[in-house]
């Protein structure tokens, strides 16, 4: 058969599927669609096989590639399956991936606490992590005396500095987790060095005796903000694994694997850190509140995040 | 068999057909970056200007909104059912799955999220290195996410072969010969007749016995004939319906 009779002889189906594919989808009659769709599959494949003409073969690549993004497309995303996936399966993904977030937790954790257990023993140690300038500054937003805890002098807006936390503290996260395609360094190094800056931060104000101001100010928001700095970073070290070991596959297939994995700790953790930039910026600054409302209120935030990720029935 | 020299990129379905895309390289995809730049630019300094008298409230809500278009920007507009940014659609592609479906939402988080790295170190420098030594021309984003930048629009070749007689092939041609004569001949009127002759020079061995200024004629005469066009019958389907 020349192309020219196999073009006779079949371009009456070939138009009505391109008439099919102008409808409006609801209107598509499945039956008959599908089948003028395998239909020019088959023809498609006897074209390429047989060298027929360019434009033959372009016209039917185009509609059956048209067809098949109708068939195949995958299903719309509603409110209830976003719901769906940060109530249940955000959780579930953090609870398989867990031993990643304890390393994070511990990379993030560690430095910290060391970290504030030397400033704390000599403030002056600060000064090797930030330049004199931001310790003043730091000093002075956790004084007793200062008008909202946890912001410089002159900024006194709590709108303006839900717009800083927002946009500081998601950004880390983001950084800490797409940085890991490195290798995992970027995590790695992300996350120590928030930890040094925040132990460094907590060491030295403590040293001060602005423990009664700069404790009850972090205890609060940090219950999601340090819980979703973990997570962002733990998922970065899932995706730098497998980068540096992918096993079985290659790695560019295990990088698209882990990031299609990883990429529903990403989103809940940015929901999480909103939370926390709305918490630290409206309530944990509040000078108004005190210490023990603020102590209460920790006491029950973090309660309910490690509960959200350890109590959720186990997905299927 | 010979791997091809152009970028188009394939994607098996379960029926069995191979779809094609053809990639969109580091130069379109940068004119529509900084096509988008300039718009996240004017969108930020507009509302800088006009929140100017909000007072720190109104800083509160600039830094959001700057939060906004440095993330969501790329996010919102792909998940449109053009697939692009305005910087995209201008220049003419859009970003799919790499299998050949639309851009799904994980994917399309997944691949703006990465521009972190993208970013990294300098200036879009390991997106541009991924971009260039690729053929499909995927950045690090891509490549996680599973996606790929695609011309929107193809070429539609009409299978018009213009003025000209049919010729039967002289000598038995294979079946990559026959393939590369048919779309030579789909391409000649798009180019001047000498470029044609320079490029139909190269399968000269087609076409023994031809003069050395008529070897694209022959060409396009022997894809008649492989399309089935003789000299007794009419010129296209279209025709022979009637």
């Amino acid at each position: 058969m020349t192309p020219f009779d196999f073009q006779t002889a079949n371009q009456g189906s070939w138009k009505e599927l391109e008439n099919v594919l102008g409808q409006r989808q609801r209107d598509l009659d499945p039956d008959r669609f599908l089948a003028l769709y395998r239909l020019c599959c088959e023809h498609l494949a006897l074209a390429r096989s047989r060298g027929f003409p360019l434009h033959v073969i372009e016209r039917l690549s185009s509609i059956t590639s048209r067809a098949h993004q109708i068939i195949y497309r995958q299903s719309d995303v509603g409110l209830a399956r976003v719901a769906r996936v940060l109530l249940e399966d955000f959780p579930a993904t953090v609870r398989r991936l867990w031993a990643y977030s304890a390393v994070a937790a511990a990379l993030l954790m560690i430095p910290t606490i060391a970290i504030a257990i030397a400033t704390y023993l000599n403030p002056d140690l600060i000064l090797s992590i930030v330049d004199r300038r931001t310790a003043e500054e730091f000093e002075q937003m956790y004084s007793p005396a200062a008008q909202a805890i946890g912001r410089p002098r002159d900024i006194a807006s709590d709108w303006m500095m839900f717009g800083f936390y927002i946009k500081n503290n998601i950004g880390i996260a983001f950084q800490c987790y797409a940085t890991g395609v490195v290798f995992g360094l970027g995590s790695l190094f992300f996350l120590l060095a928030n930890g040094v800056f925040g132990g460094g931060i907590a060491g030295y104000v403590a040293s001060f005796g602005y423990s009664s101001t700069f404790f009850p100010f972090v205890a609060t928001h940090s219950a999601f903000e340090l819980t979703a700095i973990i997570l962002c970073g733990g998922a970065g070290l899932r995706i730098g694994q497998s980068v540096l070991l992918p096993g079985r596959l290659t790695r560019v297939a295990a990088l698209e694997f882990a990031a299609r994995e990883t990429s529903l700790i990403v989103f809940g953790a940015a929901v999480m850190l909103v939370i926390a930039a709305a918490i630290e910026a409206f309530w944990s600054s509040a000078p108004w509140v005190t210490s023990t409302a603020k102590y209460v209120c920790a006491g029950f935030c973090w309660i309910l995040v490690l509960s959200f990720f350890l109590r959720r029935p186990r997905a299927k | 068999m010979i791997p091809p020299i152009d970028t188009v990129i394939t994607a098996e379905t379960p029926e069995g057909i191979a779809i094609s895309m053809r990639a969109a390289g580091y130069p379109v995809r940068s004119m529509a970056f900084l096509i988008d730049a300039l718009i996240r630019y004017t969108i930020v300094s507009g509302v800088a200007t006009t929140l100017g008298a909000g007072g720190r409230v109104g800083v509160g809500v600039l830094l959001i909104v700057a939060f906004l278009i440095l993330w969501l920007y790329p996010v919102i507009f792909e998940l449109t059912p053009a697939a692009a940014t305005p910087g995209k659609r201008a220049m003419g592609i859009q970003v799919m799955m790499a299998n050949g479906l639309p851009l799904t939402p994980a994917g399309c988080l997944i691949r703006n999220l990465m521009r972190t790295v993208d970013m990294l170190p300098l200036m879009y420098g390991f997106a541009i290195v991924s971009m260039l030594m690729r053929r499909d021309a995927r950045r690090l984003g891509d490549l996680a996410a599973g996606t790929v930048v695609v011309y929107r629009d193809r070429a539609s070749p009409t299978g018009d072969f213009g003025p000209g007689d049919p010729l039967p092939p002289p000598v038995p041609l294979t079946i990559r010969q026959q393939t590369a004569i048919a779309a030579f001949g789909w391409r000649v009127n798009r180019l001047t007749p000498e470029r044609a002759e320079e490029i139909a020079v190269l399968a000269a061995d087609a076409v023994p016995g031809a003069k050395d200024s008529a070897v694209a004629a022959r060409l396009v005469g022997i894809a008649r004939w492989q399309h089935g066009q003789r000299l007794f019958m009419p010129r296209s389907p279209a025709e022979g319906q009637t």
